[in-house]
């Protein structure tokens, strides 16, 4: 049998008094940013010997998301009471804002942190890194599920039903284009190499766009809502999720168009988090099953490692640098592993 | 899995009979009626009442934040399609996301309710419920409650759609305030709302007062229980509202409708108005049908054995009788004109005798009685002598059904009468199968499980409740007789 060439090291974890709804990484990958459910927000540091974690704040009824600059000393968070806030390194709440009565769900920076986009029904809302309104699109013809930047930061995607809407964003100049899909969309993921946009639909297809031509293609066969879409680094592989089935796509060569995917089978129940390493091949998902899963598509139809965890993983992140990953849980608990390679193999 | 495939476009409705986990599923409340109903008075007492229990309520508008354990959240309703060009598939976007995040918590809540607009239609609402197998598995519709203004419902129905959409979705009806109108209309209403809705448990209110564990975590999709409250729409429809069974001597009786007192000579009159002017053809605009038949006894069990009689006699031509006239037992039907006041007539009893007397409507609503005898036995029949449009249809019948059969007709049913088929309901005797196959659907949205086993020596029984518009029993019949196994 072969010897896997990676595995995941774990590398401390933390019991937080509140269900993980997301974790953001600090730009350095030390430092972690933490969404509670039932409306905490904390401040995770971690090194080799110990990870230690503070409440900085709370959002009434619950927080939804958390999002940290991107090359920044900062990160936002947003809850059910419809604010959203801006904290410091330090963990000091030093703006906020109630930009809707709506939540906002969604909040994503452009990769070079200088701006932030959000949304909160069918508004989507640019903000400055000091949180100051930059600009407030026309409202949508419906909500916006999910947003996504282009690596360069100048075309933002949102999901919706019935498409993806993607504004440019050249301020003052907003030009507006929409890819039309008769479905609830549900994810929205430009490639790093800007040649795709794809999303996953309610109606269980994955759908993607050339970006050159506007030429669209729909792969169907998924047995329940994709919800979940991430590209490889190299732009080579998409990953995506429905039910139990890892299910990715390979876009070398001609395309995924007329090939079959790649199928990663292990996990048991409901997948609900899929990611890409940044600027790498792995992938990790985590699933209903309680178990967190390895992988490297293209090597391997199977996972390289897996680890249990204490009950439903909740969120994963890679850190910024591609090392370490988080995981959160229901129950609170925070993880914290290595991505460590073996030689040899 | 090895079904991917690339295509252009192109979307198939699929439908699936798959088991759902039952266990730990939060249930969902879903309250509907117009503005001024008391949906509000009823939101306020289950948050301020002392129960203990966590509870989120998803409100129609931004609202304020509620206290304590309650989490009060404001939904901008936004209703879309999930499927190209399918209308009866809609959803409500905004729930999903909201019952998403409220999922988000180490405990779950006890109930959910979600309170629609006045003026929505529950479809959407409800469907949401059914979207995907994963929020089946996180919740369960459990029960849909419509509020009623007794005062103002059969105006809103006769004039608007929107009204009869929410009782026939209802799995519990609180007519509320009933002080503001007569036992009579009340009645009246109920009978209305029942030839619309077969299964819904009806409660009559005033300021929304029925006890909380009647509209949360009831199990209304219990269908068992469900029956086991009103199982009078699965029996065959008659002409006849009304039996009873009278002990008579020979002689002259007079029969009575009406009387002079004055609150129901205006209840008459608003009665007849409201007819007139709607161009509803109630009994009493060519008479009210009645037939007086002989009995062998005045007991319940000779009054099953006249609706037979009872059944041929109401298919003849009626006979007209004015204020006045006569009635004579036998194998005639009565148009007794009731039109007005105080209207009596005679009828003569040319032996003494048992006599079953079977009446188009209930005799509550016209004050019918005979003077100085009381029915000693009586009961109230499924009438199908209904204007309404929407209408229950039940099927029971014991023979087991093909597993197949069904799922290809309850599919083919989906697809082509889903538009009009609002709620269906079903308990069902699969050969080979052990279990209980139960199913609900709304619309084209359908969930079905194996359920509890049959109890070993017991009868086992189909039993199916459509709730629609312009339903045809006999289709529906038909289909169900096609899959038997």
């Amino acid at each position: 049998m072969k010897q896997p060439t990676a595995i995941l090291e774990p590398r401390g974890s933390v019991a937080l008094d509140d269900y993980v709804v997301e974790v953001s990484w600090s730009a350095d990958s030390r430092r972690l940013a933490v969404a509670g459910g039932e409306g905490k927000v904390f401040l995770l540091s971690h090194d080799a010997s110990a990870m230690t974690a503070r409440t900085v704040g709370e959002h009434g009824m619950g927080a939804i998301t958390v999002a940290w600059q991107p090359r920044g000393e900062a990160f936002v968070t947003s809850g059910q009471d419809s604010r959203i806030a801006l904290y410091d390194a330090a963990g000091n709440r030093v703006s906020e804002q109630r930009p809707a009565m709506a939540w906002t769900t969604t909040m994503v920076w452009t990769s070079d942190g200088k701006r932030l986009a959000t949304a909160a029904g069918k508004q989507i809302t640019l903000w400055s890194p000091s949180l100051e309104k930059e600009h407030v699109f026309a409202p949508l013809s419906s909500t916006v599920v999910a947003l996504g930047w282009d690596k360069p930061g100048r075309d933002l995607g949102a999901a919706i039903n019935g498409g993806l809407v993607v504004h440019r964003v050249e301020p003052p100049r907003f030009q507006m284009r929409h890819y039309k899909w008769t479905a609830p969309c549900l994810a929205v993921a430009f490639s790093p190499n800007a040649r795709y946009l794809a999303t996953g639909t309610q109606d269980g297809s994955v759908h993607f766009w050339h970006l050159s031509t506007g030429r669209d293609s729909q792969m169907r066969g998924y047995p329940s809502k994709v919800e979940h879409v991430s590209w490889s680094g190299d732009s080579r592989y998409l990953a995506t999720a429905a039910d139990d089935q890892v299910v990715v796509w390979d876009f070398s060569g001609k395309g995924p168009e007329g090939s079959r995917p790649l199928q990663l089978r292990g996990h048991t129940d409901r997948i609900e988090c899929v990611a890409f390493q940044p600027a790498g091949n792995h992938l990790v998902t985590g699933g209903r099953d309680w178990r967190v899963s390895l992988w490297l598509p293209g090597k391997s139809s199977a996972a390289l490692d897996a680890q249990l965890t204490d009950s439903e993983p909740t969120c994963l992140r890679w850190s910024p640098d591609g090392r370490f990953i988080a995981v959160g849980e229901r129950n609170g608990k925070l993880s914290v592993f290595e991505l460590v390679r073996i030689a040899g193999g | 899995m090895s079904g991917f495939e690339i295509a252009g476009f192109g979307h198939a409705l699929r439908y699936h009979v798959t088991p759902m986990a039952t266990t730990d599923r939060v249930p969902v409340t879903v309250l509907t009626g117009f503005l001024g109903s008391g949906k509000t008075t009823l939101l306020n007492r289950i948050l301020s009442e002392n129960h203990g229990k966590r509870i989120a309520v998803i409100e129609n508008e931004f609202g304020e934040v509620g206290v304590d354990h309650q989490l009060v959240i404001g939904a901008e309703e936004e209703i879309f399609e999930t499927n190209n060009g399918c209308i009866c598939c809609t959803v409500r976007g905004d729930l999903l996301r909201i019952l998403g995040q409220l999922l988000k918590r180490r405990d779950k809540f006890d109930y959910i309710i979600v309170e629609t607009t006045g003026m929505a239609d529950p479809g959407p609402v409800a469907q949401t419920f059914f979207l995907d197998d994963d929020f089946k598995r996180q919740f369960l519709l459990d029960v849909i409650v419509t509020v009623i203004d007794a005062r103002h419902i059969e105006k809103h129905l006769d004039e608007m759609k929107e009204p009869g959409e929410q009782v026939a979705f209802a799995d519990v009806i609180l007519l509320n305030k009933t002080d503001l109108v007569t036992e009579s209309e009340l009645e009246r209403i109920e009978r209305r709302i029942r030839a619309m809705n077969g299964t819904a448990k009806i409660f009559r209110t005033q300021n929304a007062n029925v006890p909380i564990d009647r509209v949360l975590d009831v199990g209304a999709f219990d269908l068992q229980r469900a029956l086991a409250v009103d199982g009078s729409f699965l029996e065959p429809e008659y002409l006849f509202e009304w039996g009873g069974m009278y002990e008579l001597l020979a002689g002259r009786f007079t029969l009575r409708t009406g009387s002079e007192a004055h609150a129901h000579h205006d209840h008459h009159h608003e009665h007849d108005h409201d007819h007139d002017h709607h161009g509803h053809d109630h009994a009493h605009a060519g008479g009210l049908g009645l037939v007086m038949l002989a009995a062998s006894a005045a007991d319940a069990v000779a009054l099953d054995a006249s609706i037979e009689p009872a059944v041929r006699a109401f298919a003849e031509e009626a006979k007209t009788v004015a204020c006045g006239g006569h009635i004579v037992p036998g194998n005639t039907r009565y148009a007794i004109d009731v039109d007005h006041d105080g209207s009596h007539f005679d009828i003569e009893v040319s032996k003494a005798g048992a006599y079953a007397v079977f009446c188009e409507h209930a005799p509550a609503e016209f004050d019918l009685r005979i003077d100085g005898v009381r029915p000693a036995a009586q009961r109230a029949f499924a009438s199908h002598h209904h204007d309404e449009e929407i209408s229950s249809i039940g099927i029971s019948d014991p023979r087991p059904l093909d597993a197949k059969k069904v799922n290809d007709w309850l599919s083919y049913l989906l697809q082509s009468r889903g538009a009009d088929i609002f709620r269906m309901k079903g308990v069902l005797s699969l050969e080979g199968e052990d279990r209980r196959y139960v199913f609900h659907g709304v619309h084209m949205m359908f969930d079905g499980q194996l359920e509890r086993p049959w109890p070993s020596g017991a009868m086992r029984r189909n039993t199916l409740v459509f709730i629609g518009r312009k339903l045809d029993r006999q289709e529906l019949e038909a289909g169900f007789h096609s899959c038997t196994a």
